[in-house]
């Protein structure tokens, strides 16, 4: 099926379909518009509002339709777009459902953060675009459109890092991660070309059915796969791929740290998870044994990311290498998969799912409450936060039980997601990821508790004077979190089945 | 006719230059320039093998392509023009205050 | 009907609102929330005795109140809270509720009295530690009880380092969390194997997997096992990643390293953690999930092993300590290996009896010793006390009856449990002889017990008064006192609920009241009782001594002596305080000389050989275990250290190396697929 032979697709119907992109997309022209009718006034609160409406009535079109079953099997399946090029489905939904909050979130703490800022429509605008493009993402069924949403996620991404442009962390981490990014890009195209030369088609059920034609072009498809691959490894911040990751949410803004190492990874994973579920299946025995390839490498990011952070003096850094350390979490959604294990496929692609979501919950809450610190102007290393639990509180109590939640001690979201994660991996015959995750688990409870005990148990080293001003939309969003980190244990029987139903709809 | 070998050849080797040219070059425009060499490795792949298989997908995934490369670019030059007013410098190698 | 059972979630809920309302209006309340959590755990004493009353009247009780997460698709779980109350959770939950009252109560005199800031946060703990117990007492599930064991370890991590201003305490409640931790991560994996293997954590019924994994022995039943592992063989495997978590707990050889710093903690929840709550909750899951250890001789073996030296190799070290709460935690370890011995000889009674036992005595010891402190302003080390026996009659007498119980003199409760403890492993020791390890080192450690412990009455009270505080020291309230004439009382009493010696000796039936209540004779549920597990794990008895009654009487001889025997050394060596005129009175010169003589040189001999001994154990635990756990943390945060190097910094390189990484794998992968 080429792009020519295009079939009729009723708009309405497909705009409706896909109703959180529009609302979104529409959101960051509406910020774009307000700046434009007056550019002199300083409208950071309308701003603000109008990015906070566009995410929150994307959320609830999201949930509204995962609840209504849209694209679901019980209202008939996913729903095919554009000729194929986008389809609606659980899992397509479940991750919007995961951007829009996150970036939700970002938006309300990043009110505090522009305060001072010259140009925040700017920032709003980048940010939503870049949503939109996530939300096309976890739709893509295409190689094509993964190609374009991916980008379109990344290059607003690259731009909000160095957004502070007069600050050198700033555009040194914008720098790296914008080079990074466009040779992952390249070789993230070079892999999509070579696919399409081993397979002639760009659809991925199509591209499915073409690899068991594949013979002597094998290798090109191989190497096709494994570049693809890199793209992916790429948007996760997975090893090989990870370099610009430590430097890059260092030194971005933190609402901007937030909103990459949740939303923007949890992206790249929607997008892996749908190509190597539907169009690479069976190249696991022609072509490359990928599930060991991710394995592999969930292995390698597991160990550097949590050896790495144990030895971090600034937290902001060790929060970047947890996030690596996470992103192995996650890999074990792709590497626990073989050729003809249906069931097991999707319940451990499904916990790495929730495993995401509960994540973007508990690593947004974290950098919203360094961008607090931040604000404060407290400082950056262990030192810097000791005795802070004492002056605010709410919020420490907030990130103890981030922490807490991120080592997955069994109190919070965090630890279900991956017990369930872990259980499936050796359900699915893979108990050495299993081991690795639990080893290194053990390893980020030192260094997650490092931070709970500066907060509460050692004396103020430096002068918390600032920490008088209550920044609202900061102190909103942390407790937010919080709150949605710690219900998410009660609460996390709905989340796994969605995700596991969603992912047995893309395996079947 | 050209046998389609020899556009991978060809790609291939345009892939390989524009990458050695990102291990070699400290000024930041080569290493743009040099993305945009294995860009269009992918891009000869996609036309060359849109017409072996005798569908257009390739070649309009080809000019989306060119598209993305373009707004690459754009934003590229934007944060390296930051970094020469922060450090002075096109150079990558400079900005290395972050590490470990 | 409204039964007992009908409020057992309340059990548990009583604490935790007690908890609740400490932590929030706790600074309004008269005395900081205490009456609140005396009334709570008083509570939740009443409706444990209520329950108990329940179960003796023929009832036992299994109800889930809530489901997690129901099974979906291929992931057949349902993760469930529920509350299972058979005997043995309901023994346990009138122990916990007790002690916890208890130390309530003495709480107002040690904290309120003393003028402690903080106290809110102080009774919060106490209410959480109390409320996550008892969810551990009653939890009818491996993951239930798991997230509950956790919950224990948080609250004792908070109220370890409750002083947190002081540099001590936050390091010993930091060293307490980690090496429990390190201990539960293996029992996270086995849980997880649990599950992995039969698909549910339940402890009770025919589809619980104790009862799961008798079938698959058995053959009837078809379960999961690794790479088509042999079952006996992985049956063993998750039987010790469990234990990796009740060893840590438990402090058991070799993660018992955190107990002694624990000691940090106010001394009220010293004696809560060692009597009631914590270290039982690892020696409680054993015996919880018996039905699957008994399966396995192997880990039988191992628990027997593992407790027998834990006995000994603590007791020796609490020869040397010279402050009161160190001498008893020492104590506590000894005495929880004790338990373990017995779980791992067969003795499944004898394990619970001691559990209970121990409870009583080591609480009051505890509680007594925090008295002393009162007394001392403060002030623990045993070489700046001495006389206290008349200026503090109360704490004295209940601290000896205590103490007599800890040593095992007959006719205290001690006695009863750790004879039946040492019977069942000598009887066993037949059919495994890892098990005569265990029983030597277990009757070793008798003596050695015996000895520290009177060692520590002698310094503490008799003698005269080394320091002027001693003189004169500060007197303590009706709070203090009444929870340890309690505690005295039944400390001395205890030993009747089960007198199997007796029973058969004197061919009395039914006295032994323990052993019928866990085999189910007034109520309980199938597969859960005492006859059950006697049936299903691998040991049969012999009697070294002939007969039975004869290898009784010759055991409890043994170890009645040899207690005596430690004892009477200790009135020798440290009963001494004015000792010369009074040994002059009594015999001729020459006799008194040789006797004086000796004694000296018998003091600095034993006192060498035993500071080598112990002083030995002493290096060996700080050196090499502490060794161990330091290594690995240093190896991590080395290697952490080494791979954080790769990020230099400079762009190019990340360029470079990712390009050599991903060639590396297209290498990889072309050889593998064969590509070429």
């Amino acid at each position: 099926m080429s792009l020519l032979q295009i079939e009729p697709t009723s708009w309405l119907f497909a705009l409706s379909s896909l109703g959180p992109t529009v609302v979104l997309v529409l959101s960051a022209l509406a910020v774009l518009a307000i700046d434009s009718l007056s550019p002199d006034a300083r409208s950071n609160t309308r701003l603000a509002a109008t990015a906070a409406a566009g995410t929150l009535i994307a959320l609830g079109i999201t949930v509204w339709y995962l609840l209504a079953g849209t694209g679901q099997p019980a209202t008939g399946g996913a729903i095919s777009l554009f000729s194929g090029a986008i389809v609606v489905d659980g899992m397509g939904l479940f991750f919007t459902a995961i951007f829009t909050s996150v970036a939700a979130l970002v938006v309300v703490a990043s009110y505090d953060y522009l305060e001072d800022d010259a140009n925040p429509a700017a920032f709003y605008s980048l940010l939503l675009f870049a949503t939109t493009a996530m939300s096309l993402m976890a739709v893509a069924n295409s190689l094509a459109t993964v190609f374009i949403s991916l980008e379109m996620a990344s290059l607003p991404s690259y731009a909000l890092v160095a957004y502070l442009k007069t600050n050198r962390g700033s555009v040194e981490a914008g720098l790296k991660y914008f080079l990074i990014g466009a040779v992952s890009a390249a070789v993230f195209a070079f892999g999509i070309s070579l696919v399409y030369a081993a397979t002639g088609s760009l659809l991925l059920p199509d591209i499915a059915t073409a690899i068991g034609d594949v013979t002597d072009l094998a290798g090109i498809l191989g190497v096709g796969i494994l570049m693809v691959a890199g793209g992916f490894l790429f948007k996760t911040a997975s090893v090989p791929f990870h370099f610009w990751a430590p430097e890059a949410y260092e030194g971005a803004p933190a609402p901007v740290s937030a909103f990459l190492s949740s939303a923007s990874k949890a992206a790249g994973f929607a997008v892996a998870f749908r190509v190597f579920a539907e169009a690479f299946m069976p190249a696991l025995d022609v072509a490359v044994d990928w599930g060991l390839l991710f394995g592999i490498l969930a292995v390698v990011t597991m160990v550097l990311g949590n050896f790495a952070a144990a030895t971090q003096t600034n937290v902001k850094r060790m929060l970047a290498y947890s996030s690596i350390g996470h992103a192995g979490y996650a890999l074990i959604g792709l590497a626990a998969v073989t050729a003809g294990a249906g069931a097991n496929n999707a319940t451990v692609m499904g916990a790495a799912m929730a495993h995401l979501l509960v994540y973007g919950f508990m690593n947004t809450g974290a950098f919203l409450f360094i961008a607090m610190i931040e604000r404060w102007g407290v400082g950056r290393t262990f030192e810097d936060y000791a005795g802070i639990g004492r002056k605010a509180p709410m919020a420490s109590m907030a990130m103890a039980v981030f922490m807490f939640s991120l080592a997955g001690l069994p109190l919070f979201g965090g630890f279900f997601s991956k017990y369930f994660l872990f259980l499936g991996a050796i359900n699915a015959g893979f108990w050495w990821l299993a081991a690795v995750g639990a080893v290194t688990s053990a390893l980020s409870l030192y260094y997650y508790s490092r931070v709970v005990k500066a907060l509460w148990l050692e004396e103020p080293t430096g002068n918390l004077d600032a920490l008088d001003s209550k920044p609202t939309g900061l102190y909103a969003a942390v407790i937010v979190a919080g709150v949605i980190t710690v219900l998410l244990l009660p609460g996390f029987g709905p989340v796994i089945e969605t995700a596991e139903a969603a992912a047995a709809a893309v395996f079947a | 006719m050209v046998p389609v070998e020899y556009y991978l050849l060809l790609s291939s080797g345009l892939f390989c230059i524009g990458l050695f040219g990102i291990l070699t070059r400290r000024n930041a425009l080569y290493f743009l320039m040099s993305v945009e060499l294995m860009l269009n490795a992918a891009n000869i792949n996609l036309v060359a093998f849109s017409f072996y298989w005798g569908n257009l997908t390739g070649q309009t995934f080809a000019l989306f392509a060119i598209a993305l490369a373009a707004a690459e670019v754009a934003v590229g030059i934007g944060i390296i023009l930051a970094l020469y007013r922060n450090f002075g410098d096109v150079d990558v190698m400079q900005a290395a205050t972050m590490r470990w | 009907m409204v039964t007992a059972f009908d409020y057992v979630p309340a059990i548990v809920l009583l604490p935790f609102v007690s908890f609740v309302v400490a932590l929030f209006i706790g600074k309004q309340l008269p005395k900081k929330g205490a009456y609140g959590g005396i009334a709570a755990t008083a509570g939740s004493l009443l409706l444990s005795l209520w329950v108990l009353a329940s179960v003796a009247g023929g009832g036992a009780h299994q109800e889930t109140y809530w489901t997690w997460a129901e099974g979906v698709g291929s992931q057949p779980f349902t993760l469930e809270f529920g509350a299972l109350i058979d005997p043995l959770s309901a023994l346990m939950l009138v122990i916990v509720t007790l002690i916890a009252t208890l130390v309530h109560v003495f709480s107002l005199g040690y904290m309120n009295d003393e003028g402690e800031r903080d106290l809110p946060r102080y009774y919060a703990g106490l209410g959480l530690f109390t409320a996550s117990m008892l969810g551990f007492v009653i939890a009818d599930n491996l993951l239930m009880a798991f997230m509950f064991f956790e919950l224990v370890g948080l609250c004792s991590f908070l109220l370890i380092g409750f002083h947190f201003r002081e540099p001590g305490p936050p390091s010993a409640a930091k060293k307490a969390f980690l090496v429990t931790r390190f201990g539960d991560y293996f029992l996270l994996v086995g849980v997880v194997a649990v599950f992995a293997t039969f698909g549910t954590a339940a402890f009770a019924g025919a589809e619980s997997f104790p009862a799961l994994a008798e079938g698959a022995l058995d053959g009837t039943v078809d379960v999961w096992t690794p790479g088509g592992l042999d079952t006996m063989t992985w049956f063993t495997v998750v039987g010790l990643l469990v234990l990796g978590g009740v060893i840590g707990k438990s402090a058991q050889f070799p993660l018992h390293t955190w107990l002694p710093d624990a000691m940090e903690g106010p001394t009220p929840v010293s004696a809560l953690i060692h009597a009631a709550t914590m270290v039982a909750a690892g020696v409680y899951l054993v015996a919880r999930m018996y039905g699957f250890y008994a399966l396995t001789p192997t880990t039988l073996g191992i628990i027997a092993l593992v407790g027998g030296f834990t006995a000994l190799f603590a007791a020796t070290m609490g020869l040397v300590k010279e402050e009161l709460k160190q001498v008893l935690a020492y104590s506590t370890i000894s005495q929880y290996g004790y338990m373990m011995l017995a779980l791992g000889s067969g003795g499944y009674v004898a394990a619970v009896f001691h559990l209970t036992t121990h409870a009583f005595f080591k609480a009051l010891l505890f509680l007594g010793a925090g008295s002393v402190i009162i007394a001392m302003h403060h002030n623990e080390n045993m070489w700046d006390m001495g006389g206290l026996k008349n200026k503090m009659p109360v704490t004295y007498w209940t601290f000896l009856a205590g103490s007599l119980a800890l040593a095992g003199i007959f006719p205290f409760a001690g006695f009863w449990s750790k004879d039946e403890i040492l019977y069942e492993a000598l009887i066993h020791a037949g059919s495994e002889p890892l098990l005569f390890a265990g029983y030597a080192m277990g009757l070793l450690a008798v003596p050695v017990t015996a000895f520290y412990t009177f060692r520590m009455v002698f310094l503490t009270f008799h003698g005269n008064a080394r320091s002027e505080i001693a003189r004169n020291p500060e007197p303590v309230r009706w709070n203090v006192k009444g929870p340890l004439s309690v505690l005295g009382a039944l400390a001395v009493v205890t030993g009747g609920i089960n007198m199997v010696p007796v029973q058969k000796v004197l061919g009395i039936e039914g006295i032994d009241y323990l052993h019928l209540w866990l085999d189910n004779h007034w109520g309980g549920i199938e597969g859960l009782s005492s006859h059950h597990y006697a049936e299903i794990d691998p040991y049969s008895s012999t009697y070294p001594f002939g007969t039975e009654v004869a290898t009784v009487l010759a055991g409890a001889a043994i170890s009645l002596a040899l207690a005596v025997a430690g004892l009477l050394l200790a009135w020798k060596l440290y009963n001494v305080a004015e000792p010369v005129e009074h040994t002059d009175k009594l015999g001729g010169a020459k006799t008194l000389l040789y006797n004086n003589y000796y004694q000296d040189e018998f003091q600095v001999w034993l006192a060498d050989r035993t500071r080598g001994v112990s002083g030995g154990a002493d290096t060996f635990d700080q050196g090499v275990v502490d060794g161990v756990v330091n290594g690995v943390s240093s190896v991590s945060l080395f290697g952490g250290d080494r791979i954080k190097r790769i990020q230099t910094g400079v762009v190019g390189n990340y360029a470079l190396l990712l390009t050599v990484s991903l060639t590396a794998l297209l290498v990889v992968f072309a050889l593998l697929g064969g590509w070429f």
